[in-house]
């Protein structure tokens, strides 16, 4: 069944073309659409591992250098790929829904960009070729800028120029680095430069494999969100519709994870690298943190969180352990549930008051229980309080931490997660516990059925990788006991 | 490495820099875009600069030439296609961002990114 492999991309790839094209059908534009979104969590489920080879080109032996090398684009489908598209299928799904019942007349080219995301982050985490993986890099930052521009939030066009302006330094430096790697090697498969590398027929310590991994990582800080890029990734989170930006937030653990894997295969002999990845991902933990803090929006207090957990996301792969990387890896999963659990959360309290500001907020516990509730443990299991899926990435990340030899990292770490903590409870306190606000409506409109079902359903993941991580984990260390 | 192929690259990497230079410190929006396109054309020349062959032919088979010769005088082909697709990219994306600079301009009647851009985060109002 590995043709199933290539139709991952495919399916909302088409959809996104045929949604737009007859979008003036308002009815069969709502059926199609919400048939396809169904249709994204059960193909990676249906699907056997394996690599799928485009053309048919399977791989050749070289001639001259009696090395076998990749003709053609491959796709490569494990367990980890598996996992993290059938999560990203069930939030673009969830996402679907709570937009089609939201909207009697529905938008075709905003369906159009939720799919074009979704197509692009699969393909980015299947691709097998680093090209291929710049090309959907590029699509993915289209349709984030697509998502943002494409909301109802004042001064969202603003933001998405901000953030395509970024992006478009970012993806040619990124684009330069792919084109050091082909000098060097003549090929873009990963496998390929990855063996070109580890069989010294690339000097890994020359000048041009440096800049190559200079540029390359100048674009992943780009694609993650990580310090310097921190603020207009927390920004475009805030300016995009909630349900949007929850979609957004997996994309960006996605693109992240994706380019990390693919760096820490080529470029995992250079000390400096695993260096880079800590120093940044620190810095995000503590900046993401320390700027929540500070924020009285709670859509942008929830996007510095979001960057926060990304920095735990990059230590794990940082620390460059077996089980680190699996750790980091189970936290990049947990924290596409959790962050899209809060964002949702918080959008229907968005809907429910018209209201962002905590300061202008509260009393809501007694009017939207169910919501509250569903938020708090979301909080929680962000901050790492067991027996919530957070925890248990989060005690791998300290465990892995320890026994690499850095109790320093492991204690920043559980102090950056007390800090979390805090901003979420202060937070919390605002919305939910402390008197209403005399002036605050609260009365007039209810919270969208569907919003509440995508959070329970959310939920259920949160509890259940809490409670059996192993389920998670197991797969993730084998795939990564693999690239090691 | 051959001086045509050498003069690419320092024109390429002229390019960036230029194109960086602008991006980063020009106010214009327009002439910020023209920057970020010649950061994008730099990065495309440098691919196709590593595909040049001095002497070499276009790398396409045709059916009175011999095959080992044509393998050993071929330029490299695979830059090529890589630029090609590039070069769509980096349009799509130019054509996205000149539609927002449109919109933005309607609305502020300017194309300063001071005044522009200034407050995107001050402001945060949710209009339903």
């Amino acid at each position: 069944m590995n043709e199933l492999i290539p139709l991952m991309v495919i399916v909302p790839l088409m959809a996104a073309l045929l949604i737009s094209a007859f979008s003036r059908f308002n009815t069969v534009t709502k059926i199609f659409a919400f048939v396809v979104a169904i249709c994204l969590p059960i193909i990676p489920i249906a699907s056997n591992y394996g690599l799928h080879y485009f053309g048919g080109y399977e791989p050749m032996l070289d001639n001259v250098t009696n090395v076998m090398f990749h003709p053609a684009i491959t796709y490569s489908f494990t367990f980890l790929q598996q996992i993290f598209i059938a999560m990203v299928g069930l939030l673009t799904f969830l996402v679907i829904f709570i937009y089609l019942t939201k909207y009697k007349e529905v938008s075709g080219p905003y369906l159009f960009l939720l799919f074009l995301g979704t197509a692009a982050v699969t393909a980015m985490l299947l691709t097998d070729d680093i090209f291929h993986m710049f090309v959907f890099f590029e699509i993915l930052a289209l349709a984030q800028v697509g998502i943002v521009a494409a909301s109802s939030i004042s001064y969202s066009n603003e933001m998405a120029l901000k953030y395509m302006i970024l992006g478009s330094i970012g993806s040619p430096m990124m684009l330069l680095g792919i084109g050091f790697l082909l000098a060097m090697t003549g090929s873009v498969n990963i496998t390929d430069i990855a063996a070109a590398v580890h069989n010294g027929l690339v000097d890994a310590t020359s000048p041009v494999f440096l800049m190559s991994l200079a540029l390359i990582f100048f674009g992943w800080l780009y694609a993650s969100g990580l310090p310097p890029f921190h603020t207009i990734k927390s920004g475009i989170y805030s300016k995009a519709e909630p349900h949007g930006a929850a979609l957004l937030q997996s994309f960006t653990v996605i693109s992240m994870i994706s380019i990390v894997l693919v760096m820490f295969r080529i470029y995992s002999t250079l000390p400096i690298f695993e260096v880079l990845i800590v120093f940044f991902s620190i810095l995000a933990m503590i900046l993401g943190v320390s700027l929540a803090l500070t924020q009285t929006d709670f859509r942008r207090m929830i996007g510095f969180l979001a960057v926060g957990e990304l920095g735990f996301i990059g230590l794990g792969i940082g620390l460059g352990t077996q089980y680190s990387i699996t750790a980091g890896l189970f936290q990049a999963l947990n924290e596409i549930t959790i962050t899209a659990l809060l964002f949702i959360g918080f959008g229907a309290i968005v809907n429910a008051t018209n209201e962002v500001d905590t300061r202008k907020l509260g009393g809501l516990l007694a009017y939207h229980p169910k919501v509250s509730i569903m938020l708090l443990i979301g909080g929680l299991a962000m901050a790492g309080v067991p027996p919530l899926s957070g925890f248990q990435s989060k005690l791998m990340l300290v465990q892995a931490s320890l026994s690499c030899g850095y109790p320093e990292i492991s204690i920043l770490a559980i102090v950056v997660s007390i800090a979390t903590f805090v901003v979420f409870v202060k937070t919390y306190y605002s919305m939910f516990l402390k008197p209403k606000p005399n002036d605050l409506d609260v009365e007039h409109k209810e919270v969208p059925r569907a919003m509440i079902f995508a959070m329970g359903i959310l939920l259920i993941i949160v509890i259940a990788f809490g409670v059996y991580p192993d389920v998670v984990t197991n797969g993730i260390s084998n795939f990564v006991g693999g690239i090691l | 490495m051959a001086q045509v192929q050498l003069i690419i690259l320092i024109t390429s990497v002229a390019l960036v820099i230029i194109g960086l230079y602008s991006a980063i410190f020009i106010d214009n929006i327009i002439k910020k875009i023209i920057g970020i396109s010649f950061i994008e054309e730099g990065a495309n020349l440098f691919i196709v600069a590593i595909g040049y062959k001095a002497g070499g032919v276009v790398p396409i088979l045709m059916p009175e030439m011999d095959t080992s010769w044509f393998a050993s005088n071929a330029a490299y082909p695979l830059p090529f296609g890589l630029v090609l697709t590039s070069i769509v990219i980096g349009a799509s994306t130019l054509a996205v961002m000149l539609a927002l600079v449109m919109v933005l301009y309607k609305k502020y009647g300017t194309l300063s990114t001071k005044v522009m851009l200034a407050d995107t985060s001050k402001q945060e109002e949710y209009n339903e």
